[in-house]
Formats: structure tokens, C-alpha cells, sequence
């Protein structure tokens, strides 16, 4: 009964309030571009902010996100549940459904109701919470009724009322687009000179950082020096650079820049780039000008931004350092060399 | 005291209406609010978000602190540190609010607003009597630091980072389990589901508490040999690789804090002040409570979980409690502010 109203207003392009394992959500067909027009001016925010949509499973989701392993594994182990996975969009919902950078989060809700309309309809609705913009998160109708103007009244076509919800928290969102094997295979390095050493202990990983420094201490000032890093989370990358402004005299403390993106040292720049998302990304942080400058850079996740370290190739002395974990437990293969 | 309040320190786009310490609106635009919170940032398209919502959000900020810029009394906002061209949207703004309808303008530091972020609605968190000297903690993404307050305004710095933050720790390790990132907050949620006895991790600098730092770095590699070998993972595994992970990460802070507790019993410390991102997370609560009733202090939490993330009704608080006024033509970011600075 309610699925066949909640069908037709949805068919017509209107807004259904609807209850899920979490909280009160407000659906709208997130295919039609008129319908979420509607939804924006319902939740009274400005077109561009990004709407979740809610799919029956796996299957259906793969017809307007790209899922990488990472989100299959998610998707396998905890959905249906309170979880909205962020992919890469395909570009088949309306406008103003996917972010500005084209991802989209989808959520499969543990709900039965939810997931026979959207069966039944065939396609997402959104995924929503009925409250509209930094109002109360809704348990109940009343919640949402009594926040709102006449004006926004009017534009709900449907209210499926459940009664109170359990106080569950909303769904935890996950982005798994940095896991993107796209993004991780660009930028393979090729080297014409090449060293290798099996590090045992931290201080020898940082000795070999200080011999590193003396061999090409030479250009400071005549050429920008880069150390470009590569290696896994955990391989000891920060640990390195730690190991570098030593040897370079700096007393600073220095620490990850994986929050900040860059962090800036007397005499030292360190910049994280795993979460860039593009390599040309990295000319924003200021690259060009550090070039210009002659700056000492070190630069983490090396490879994510590869082919623009490599623009500066002359005006810049690249060193690439590759970090793996060894087999025991303080062991580090390094190798390194220098772009020619 | 009425102050606008602008926070444009990373991926939010935050502004507040606060008077004196009651906050009349707390507005963040980040994806979080109605979606998520991205792990991935484009510098550059970040700045031009920033640029475009800044508007938007100040007055929605003023409209649901129902009140007018013309009665304000001072323009807030964050110099550092944080991500440089996101910082500069905000100063920028700010600069230009406080010249236009000419108010005062308070440069704050956006660690010492999550330190004062539990002070605010004085009034309804019963926090009025907390004497100084007191302690504080923040943890973030972005830092980990244990704070000595000797009165707001005049800190020192106990012990800090040396690699990872606790946030950006928790989120990794997240990440190492196939999360996704950010991912502090769901493994907090599976660490709930798991047994932290079921493996073994090291607790970083176990006994050498003295070197007084959070480090994360050995940690996140034990954990990433340990992830490796137990794969195929299943959701057990994953429950209990996340309770074991954040029970040590846990551990260490705790350690930490209480080594510092121990060797700084002269100050006669009653108060523990809480801020930062993690401090949303229960377990941690639950742990710095307990350490509170060991050593007699009051531990304070911010009263929403909605001024533990990056916000700007904190940045107000702070703009309150220890006003730098500014002159908005000398004013300009700092990314690298440090705490003793401002």
C-alpha cells in the first residue's frame, strides 16, 4: 500500500519521506533532474551539494558508480547496513547528485520497505535525511514538521510514518575513490642509475638518509633537490625525511604532512600527496614557485604526482627513493636513484 | 560579547555566531554535513570551493543566529595552521567583513580554539569553575598534543606529534583494512563489534613514556604486516584487527598522558579539557574518565560532537575567551602557526 503511493509520487517527479534503519531519509527519483530541484529547495541549500542515493544491491549500484575492489570488499561484508560507500560516479543521475569532482555515495539501507520501493521502481531514489539543512536529525515526523516553513510542507508529496525510529546514528560514510587502481598505477619510474641497500635498524635508515643529503648537498642553491618517495603506508617514508633534515641541520620536529598536505620547515618543504587526487595538483601547493625557488623538497606518495615532478627535470635534481618493508620486522629494502 | 566567526582552515567551509560563549549557530559546510567527508582533496578546487560557499555559509551562520552583521561586535576567524590557500578564503573574507562594516577583527589559532572548544555554553556545561593551571588535549587529524594551561592565553606544550596524529593514525589504519578513508569513525565502530585481545600489537615507546611524544609510526607498519598475514580478511577479522588497533593506539595516549600527569603533580591539575576530532570517539571518553578518576580531575568534553570536528562556533569561543585583536590591512594567514605564537 504505501509502496504503490511511494511509487507513484515518485514516478510523478515528488518527494517521499521515508523511514530506514537510521533515520527519517527524503526520497526523490535521483534520475530526474526536476525532482531533485525540488529536493534542493526542500532541504533549503544551494544547488552543488551532493546527495547519496539509495540502490537495492551491488548489481544495481555498478550502473552509476565504478567499484574498485576496495568497495566490493565493502559492499560484500557490510551492506545492506547504515554505511554510504563513496565511488566514482558514472554520470547517469541528474545534475547536482554526484560532487563537484563526479563521486557519488550509495547506500543500500537495511530496510525492507526502502528496498522494495526502489526494487519496484527501478531506479535510485535519494538518500537524504528528511530534516531540511542544520535542522534536528529526524527520529520521528514531528521532528521534521515542526522545523519547517508552510513553503517546505508543500513540496513533500508523501509521508510514510513508521512512528519513532531507534536513536541510531546516521549512516557512516566511506570515500574508497583514493583506493582507485587508476589513480595508484599512474606514474611508474624508470631509473638510469640505481642503488640499493637492505636497511636492519631505523638509525641506519636514517644514516643512509644523511649519506643521501651529503651526495647532493652540492646543488643547494644552484638547482631545486627533490626526494621523491614511494612505499606503502607504515614503510617508513616520514621516518626518512625525519633522517634528511637532520642531516640538513634542521631542529624542527618534523611530522606527517598527510593532514596539512604540506608542511614547511626552515630550509625543508614536505609534502604528502596521497590524498591529491591529480598530479597537476600538485603546481596548487606551490610546487612551481618552491622549483623557482631552489627549495629543498621532499615529497611523499611520489608516484601519485610522478609526471609532474618530472616537468622540472631541469631546473630540479630528482632523487627517488623507494621504501619496501623488509621480511623481519625492522627490515627495509631502499632503493634510490636519479632520473636522466 | 557577539562575534562572526570564519574557519576555512582545511576541507570545511565553517562560520559561527556566538555570544560570548553560547553558540547561536554553528554552520559547516563540509560533504559531511548531508554525505561525507572526502579523504581526497583537490588544492586547487578546494580553494575555489571554499571561495564559492564562504558567502552562503557566513550568512546562513548570521541568519540562524538570528541577528544582523550590524550588531555584531567583532569578526573572528582562523590564520593557521592548516592548508594555505584554504586558510587565505577565510582571512580574506574576514578582512574584508570587518572593514566593510567596520568591527574589530581577532585572529585566532585554531589549536587553541579545539583546547577551549569544551568551554563553550559555559552556562550549561557546568564548566565555569575550572580553575588553572589545567591540562589539555587535542586530538585531530592534524595533531596530537598535551597541553599545559597555565591560564587561556599562556600555554605549554607537554607533549606533541612526532610522526602521525591520533586521527589521521586511526583513519590509516582504517584504510590498511580496506575502509576507505577517512575511516577513524567507522573502525571505531567495528573495533565495538571486535576483541582486542585476539592479536597482538606493540604499544609504541612502551616504558619510555619519558621521550613524552605520540608516535604512530611503528605502530601503523606492525599493523601493516599484520593485516597482510591474516589475509583473506573476513568481517571477524576486520572487527577484531580494529578493536585490537584502536585499543593500542588508545593505550599509547593514555600512557602518555598519565606519565605527564605523574611528572607534573606540582601544578595541582584538576581539569582535563578535551577537543579535537577523536574526542567524538566513546572508547577514548570512556578511557580519559577513568584516567580522570585515578588522578581526581574533572575531564571535559565539548557539550556537541558538532565542535569536535573543524568548526568555526569554537574559533568564536576562543575569539572570546583570549581576543587577539588585529589590524585587518597587517593580517595574513600562517599555515605553520605554532601555539605559543598568537
Amino acid at each position: 500500500m504505501a509502496t504503490e503511493a511511494a511509487l507513484t509520487v515518485l514516478k510523478n517527479g515528488g518527494l517521499v519521506v521515508y523511514p530506514t534503519e537510521t533515520l527519517y531519509g527524503i526520497g526523490a527519483d535521483a534520475t530526474n533532474s526536476g525532482a531533485v530541484k525540488k529536493l534542493t529547495e526542500y532541504k533549503n541549500r544551494p544547488f552543488g551539494k551532493p546527495y547519496s542515493i539509495a540502490v537495492l544491491d551491488e548489481k544495481m549500484a555498478e550502473k552509476y558508480v565504478e567499484l574498485n575492489e576496495t568497495a566490493k570488499n565493502l559492499y560484500r561484508e557490510f551492506l545492506p547496513g547504515p554505511l554510504t560507500v563513496i565511488s566514482r560516479g558514472l554520470h547517469k543521475v541528474a545534475p547536482g547528485v554526484e560532487s563537484e569532482d563526479g563521486t557519488l555515495g550509495i547506500r543500500i539501507p537495511d530496510y525492507k520497505l526502502v528496498l522494495n520501493i526502489v526494487k519496484k521502481f527501478g531506479k535510485p531514489i535519494t538518500s537524504t535525511s528528511a530534516n531540511a539543512s542544520y535542522k534536528k536529525r529526524p527520529y520521528k515526523i514531528s521532528d521534521i514538521l515542526e522545523n519547517i516553513s508552510n513553503k517546505q510542507k508543500d513540496l513533500i508529496d508523501l509521508i510514510i510514518d513508521a512512528g519513532v525510529l531507534p536513536p541510531n546514528d546516521p549512516s557512516t560514510v566511506i570515500d574508497t575513490t583514493l583506493d582507485d587502481p587508476v589513480t595508484l598505477r599512474q606514474g611508474k619510474i624508470k631509473l638510469s642509475v640505481r642503488d640499493e641497500i637492505l636497511s636492519k635498524s631505523e638509525e641506519a635508515t636514517q644514516n643512509l638518509a644523511k649519506e643521501l643529503w651529503q651526495k647532493y648537498e652540492k646543488h643547494k642553491g644552484k638547482r631545486a633537490i627533490v626526494f621523491a618517495f614511494q612505499g606503502e603506508m607504515g614503510a617508513g617514508k616520514t621516518q626518512f625525511t625525519k633522517g634528511l633534515a637532520r642531516a640538513m641541520g634542521i631542529t624542527d620536529l618534523v611530522t606527517s604532512p598527510t593532514y596539512a598536505l604540506v608542511n614547511e620547515y626552515h630550509g625543508l618543504t614536505h609534502i604528502d600527496a596521497w590524498r591529491l587526487e591529480k598530479s597537476d595538483e600538485l603546481r596548487a601547493l606551490g610546487f612551481e614557485d618552491l622549483i623557482k625557488n631552489k627549495s629543498i623538497i621532499s615529497v611523499e606518495w611520489a608516484e601519485r604526482v610522478a609526471e609532474t615532478i618530472r616537468e622540472f627535470d631541469d631546473e630540479a635534481i630528482i632523487i627517488w627513493v623507494k621504501i619496501e618493508l623488509g621480511k623481519k620486522d625492522n627490515e627495509r629494502k631502499i632503493s634510490w636513484g636519479v632520473e636522466e | 560579547m557577539k562575534i562572526l566567526a570564519i574557519d576555512t582552515s582545511c576541507d570545511e567551509t565553517a562560520a559561527a555566531v556566538t555570544q560570548d560563549t553560547k553558540i547561536l549557530s554553528n554552520v559547516i559546510w563540509s560533504q559531511a554535513a548531508a554525505h561525507a567527508k572526502f579523504g581526497g582533496v583537490m588544492p586547487s578546487l578546494a580553494k575555489r570551493m571554499h571561495e564559492e560557499r564562504i558567502d552562503w555559509v557566513v550568512n546562513r551562520a548570521i541568519e540562524n543566529g538570528k541577528c544582523k552583521m550590524e550588531n555584531l561586535d567583532c569578526v573572528a576567524v582562523t590564520v593557521g595552521p592548516g592548508l594555505s590557500i584554504a586558510l587565505g578564503v577565510g582571512v580574506d573574507k574576514a578582512k574584508e567583513l570587518a572593514q566593510k562594516f567596520n568591527k574589530k577583527l581577532i585572529a585566532v589559532n585554531h589549536l587553541e580554539a579545539h583546547i577551549l572548544s569544551p568551554l563553550a555554553n559555559l552556562q550549561i556545561t557546568k564548566s565555569t569553575n575550572i580553575k588553572y593551571p589545567a591540562l589539555g588535549l587535542v586530538v585531530s587529524g592534524g595533531n596530537t598534543q598535551l597541553i599545559l594551561i597555565k591560564k587561556i592565553g599562556e600555554y605549554e606544550i607537554l607533549a606533541q606529534t612526532a610522526d602521525d596524529a591520533l586521527g589521521e593514525a586511526l583513519d590509516k589504519g582504517a584504510r590498511m583494512l580496506g575502509l576507505g578513508y577517512p575511516g577513524g569513525a567507522i573502525l571505531e565502530k567495528m573495533a565495538k563489534l571486535g576483541d582486542p585481545k585476539k592479536y597482538k600489537l606493540p604499544v609504541p615507546i612502551a616504558g619510555q613514556e619519558n621521550r613524552k611524544m605520540f608516535t604512530y609510526s611503528g605502530l601503523k607498519t606492525a599493523m601493516n604486516r599484520l593485516v597482510e598475514s591474516e589475509k583473506p580478511l573476513t568481517k571477524e577479522k576486520i572487527y577484531n584487527l580494529a578493536a585490537t588497533y584502536q585499543d593500542v593506539a588508545f593505550q599509547h595516549l593514555i600512557r602518555i598522558v598519565r606519565y605527564c600527569l605523574i611528572h607534573n603533580s606540582s601544578f595541582k591539575i584538576h581539569n582535563l579539557l578535551v577537543g579535537g576530532g577523536v574526542a567524538a570517539n566513546v572508547e577514548l571518553r570512556k578511557r580519559l574518565r577513568k584516567l580522570g578518576k585515578e588522578f581526581g580531575l574533572s575531564v571535559h568534553f565539548p557539550y556537541s560532537n558538532k565542535l569536535t570536528g573543524d568548526n568555526a562556533a569554537m574559533i568564536a569561543v576562543a575569539a572570546f575567551l583570549n581576543p587577539k585583536y588585529v589590524d585587518p590591512d597587517k593580517t595574513d594567514r600562517d599555515p605553520q602557526l605554532k601555539l605559543s605564537v598568537i
